[in-house]
């Protein structure tokens, strides 16, 4: 008895000695690609969700009928062809012979039947299904032939099947209520091994790969870190082949080590200050022009986004239907101050409010607030968590002036949609515009297309329901012996197929 | 027959605490802004879809109807799924709990290992140098906070040196790291308690007795004093051992450590409320058998509490 505390103490460490000295397989060797994942995906269920996190490790594992090319084109993929009638209400995909999922089907019509089924399905409740709200119905005249039929034209077909929640799942699974959310079987180059939950998710090179030679390597590590410091550590001490999390104080020591590059491109993100336009005193366009004069778009980019390009539109600039109207509203103080003068409304505290959760978005709104003070606005900063964002002000409306950056889209529609009715978060629309949008998703012709979203972008980018700054400059970070990696900026998913370790 | 009350009492305090708990964060995560419906539907999401999110996730039904059918669920102990992932809340905490517990437990031991040795000394050997080291300790352990401390030991240690690993817990090494950073302040604070509780107990008469007779100090401190002195820290060693538990959050965030923080955080960005109430219920249920625990250790060394 007399000794107890210390026999208790020593059985403690015995205990913890024991239990923590089990080690598994310690470093990853050989043909391993460790890529740093910057968070864990809420599910691996590509039709539930929207999670960037979630396709960037299913593009790996599905496949789509079509995708992007390097360009930004869509190519075939499990469709080998595909025709549309001239009344753009029929699409017939021919699908790619001798294509198995990992669970050993072979892929047939009946399983994209099947997977578009599912996605459609209320019981699912898919935040994709109202892109396939044009759809009527989906025949199998046979084995190897899909056609889409449609209600009335729609144009973003295309683009929504190139997307990663259009990827093709097996209908035997599907039909046996498979938990696709912890188990993905899919098509693509590399099988499901494993999701330790917060630590990492492994997948395995697939040898039939309808591609021959590809994939190369023979594991893929997604190691999930949310510290931006510890990713680059750990691409600096070779922990890590590949990260996607660099902070702008790390691209000189990553320029500057011999061991490591940085892959530098222009991202397909928007970053915008969004204005309320439904409030007083900002539905007075005066005062919206004015705050878009105040803002020095390019220092905004340079400090609080790490570099980027002013581009003046809602539309990023490698898009095709970019338009450039980047000198629409330099910056000019003097100006900004004559149009709040001419305005002369009664002013008040605006109300900006920044997702904390997104540091270049709050040192941008510190850099707005004071750019917007030099010019007679007085702007009162409120920080929010992620969730906040999206019900109290995405939702709510519940702002004056936000920052945020808008994701790339495949088709132009996933941008400009929400402008049809006031029914978004800025209260902005217009009626010419409206019917431009509408117009643009029943005619096929790009040039015809471009012409429609144009007007609706000179009219966005005049009316200023934004400040639109432009677009940052997007910094991946690898080991020199990375060959053949690909991102798809649009989709801000990465294409691992042809990566090889030299 | 005194454990047993003991127990009993215990398990309805606990059973008042954890109602008490989880109604107030069931009330508080809903109430303050943020819809786990529009998290999962996303930026573009239409009116119908989040309606019909919210219409699977039973958040569009009354704040009062949601609370009875959670309390009934509950009590047979399901606790639903998670809204994000659609696994089984038990299943999720049950994945989790090994890691976050060995971190606390393995950094628990590690505290007393220095707690004890370094608060024994100080206080015998009071007002010298040895207890001026031993308070400096004490001071700057309580004044750093764990996580700085946490990051500076992963730029030594990992980045400069590259001695120890930078991620993850797959070997032994992976701990060293995590479990001082995370040991430092609770043995900072048990040092303090040691000390003081020892200083206590060598001003009592039998102490001073014994040294009368020429009994050498370190064996009264360590036959009689220690066992004596050590009584009251068992309690408080309790309750730094809940501290532990919610420290490890952080730790595991900057470690990237699989564990119960890096799940419960998750779980309060995206407003998954069945994972939230679960969190709570079995982090409140894991914290009072811990202090039972610590006071059923008290009751079998100290035989005054016995008899009693």
């Amino acid at each position: 008895m007399r000794r107890l505390p210390f026999s208790i103490l020593a059985a403690l460490i015995a205990a913890s000695i024991y239990a923590g000295g089990a080690p598994e397989a310690a470093r990853p060797q050989g043909d391993t690609l460790r890529f740093a994942l910057s968070g864990n995906p809420d599910t691996l269920d590509p039709q539930a969700t929207q999670g960037t996190l979630t396709f960037q490790v299913l593009r790996s594992v599905y496949d789509t009928l079509v995708e992007p090319d390097h360009d930004g084109r869509i190519v075939p993929a499990l469709a080998e062809s595909w025709q549309v009638s001239t009344d753009n209400l029929s699409w017939t995909f021919q699908l790619r012979r001798g294509v198995s999922f990992h669970n050993g089907d072979r892929l047939t019509a009946a399983d994209v039947a099947a997977t578009f089924a599912r996605l459609l399905d209320p019981g699912l409740g898919s935040p994709h299904a109202k892109e396939f709200a044009s759809l009527r119905e989906i025949r199998t005249p046979d084995e190897y032939t899909v056609v889409f039929e449609l209600d009335h034209p729609y144009s973003p077909l295309l683009s929504s099947l190139a997307t990663g929640w259009s990827a093709i799942l097996p209908r035997s699974l599907i039909a046996a209520q498979h938990d696709f959310a912890a188990h993905p079987v899919g098509t693509g180059p590399f099988r499901f091994e494993q999701w330790i939950r917060d630590n990492r998710i492994a997948l395995l090179r697939n040898p039939d790969y309808w591609i021959p030679a590809v994939p190369i390597v023979e594991r893929v590590h997604f190691n999930i870190i949310t510290e931006v410091a510890v990713q680059v550590q750990g691409v600096l001490t070779g922990d890590l082949h590949i990260i996607d999390m660099v902070g702008p104080t790390d691209i000189a020591r990553i320029e500057r080590d011999p061991r490591t590059r940085l892959d530098t491109g222009l991202s397909s993100l928007v970053m915008v200050l969004a204005i309320n336009t439904r409030r007083d005193p900002l539905s007075d366009l005066r005062l919206r022009r004015a705050i878009n004069h105040a803002v020095d778009k390019q220092s905004i980019l340079d400090v609080a986004y790490a570099g980027g390009k002013v581009i003046g539109t809602f539309m990023d600039y490698g898009d095709p239907y970019y338009v450039d109207l980047a000198d629409l509203y330099p910056y000019n103080p003097q100006r900004a101050r004559r149009l709040v003068a001419e305005a002369g409304a009664a002013m008040r505290t605006l109300d900006l409010v920044l997702p904390q959760n997104y540091e270049p978005h709050v040192r941008a709104g510190e850099m707005y607030q004071q750019m917007l003070a030099e010019v007679g606005f007085d702007v009162r900063i409120r920080l929010v968590d992620w969730s906040t964002w999206l019900a109290d002000v995405y939702a709510g409306g519940n702002f004056d002036l936000t920052v945020i950056g808008h994701t790339g889209k495949l088709d132009p529609d996933g941008r400009l949609s929400m402008f049809e009715s006031d029914n978004n978060y800025v209260g902005w629309t217009d009626p010419h515009a409206a019917e431009m949008i509408r117009a643009a998703r029943r005619v096929a012709g790009f040039e015809e297309r471009r012409a429609l979203y144009r007007d609706v972008l000179q009219l966005l980018a005049e009316q200023v329901p934004f400040v639109f700054v432009g677009s940052n400059y997007r910094y991946i970070a690898m080991r020199e012996n990375v060959e053949g990696f690909h991102m798809d900026a649009k989709l801000d998913t990465y294409d691992l197929r042809r990566v090889r370790l030299r | 027959m005194a454990i047993i009350e003991l127990l009993l009492r215990r398990t309805a305090r606990l059973l008042l605490t954890v109602l008490l708990i989880t109604t107030i964060v069931f009330v508080t995560v809903r109430v303050i802004p943020g819809d786990p419906a529009l998290t999962i539907a996303g930026m573009e999401a239409t009116e119908q879809q989040v309606s019909a999110i919210r219409a699977r996730l039973g958040t569009d039904q009354p704040l009062g109807v949601q609370y009875v059918s959670w309390l009934r669920a509950s009590l047979r102990f399901d606790f639903g799924t998670s809204y994000f992932s659609n696994e089984r809340v038990i299943d999720l905490i049950l994945q989790r709990f090994p890691l976050t517990a060995m971190l606390a437990l393995l950094s628990f031991a590690l505290a007393l290992t220095l707690a004890i040795p370094i608060g024994v000394v100080a206080a015998v050997k009071r007002w010298t140098l040895w207890d001026g080291l031993g308070l400096l300790f004490a001071q700057v352990g309580m004044a750093i906070p764990g996580f700085w401390l946490a990051i500076m030991l992963l730029l030594l240690f990992s980045v400069q040196l590259g001695w120890l690993p930078l991620f993850g817990a797959d070997t032994p090494l992976h701990w060293v790291l995590p479990v001082i950073a995370l040991a430092t302040e609770r043995a900072a604070v048990l040092v303090r308690f040691v000390r003081s509780s020892m200083t206590e107990e060598l001003d009592k008469e039998y102490v001073l007795a014994a040294e009368a007779k020429g009994f050498p100090v370190w064996r009264v401190v360590l036959r009689h004093a220690l066992r004596n002195a050590l009584l009251p820290v068992i309690t408080v060693a309790g309750i730094q051992f809940g501290y532990l538990l919610g420290g490890a959050v952080i730790i595991e965030q900057v470690f990237s450590l699989p564990g119960l923080g890096r799940l419960f955080l998750s779980a309060i960005h995206g407003r998954d409320f069945p994972l939230i109430q679960g969190g709570v219920v079995f982090i409140a249920v894991v914290f009072s058998v811990i202090n039972f625990l610590a006071d059923v250790l008290y009751a079998v060394i100290n035989p005054r509490i016995r008899v009693g």
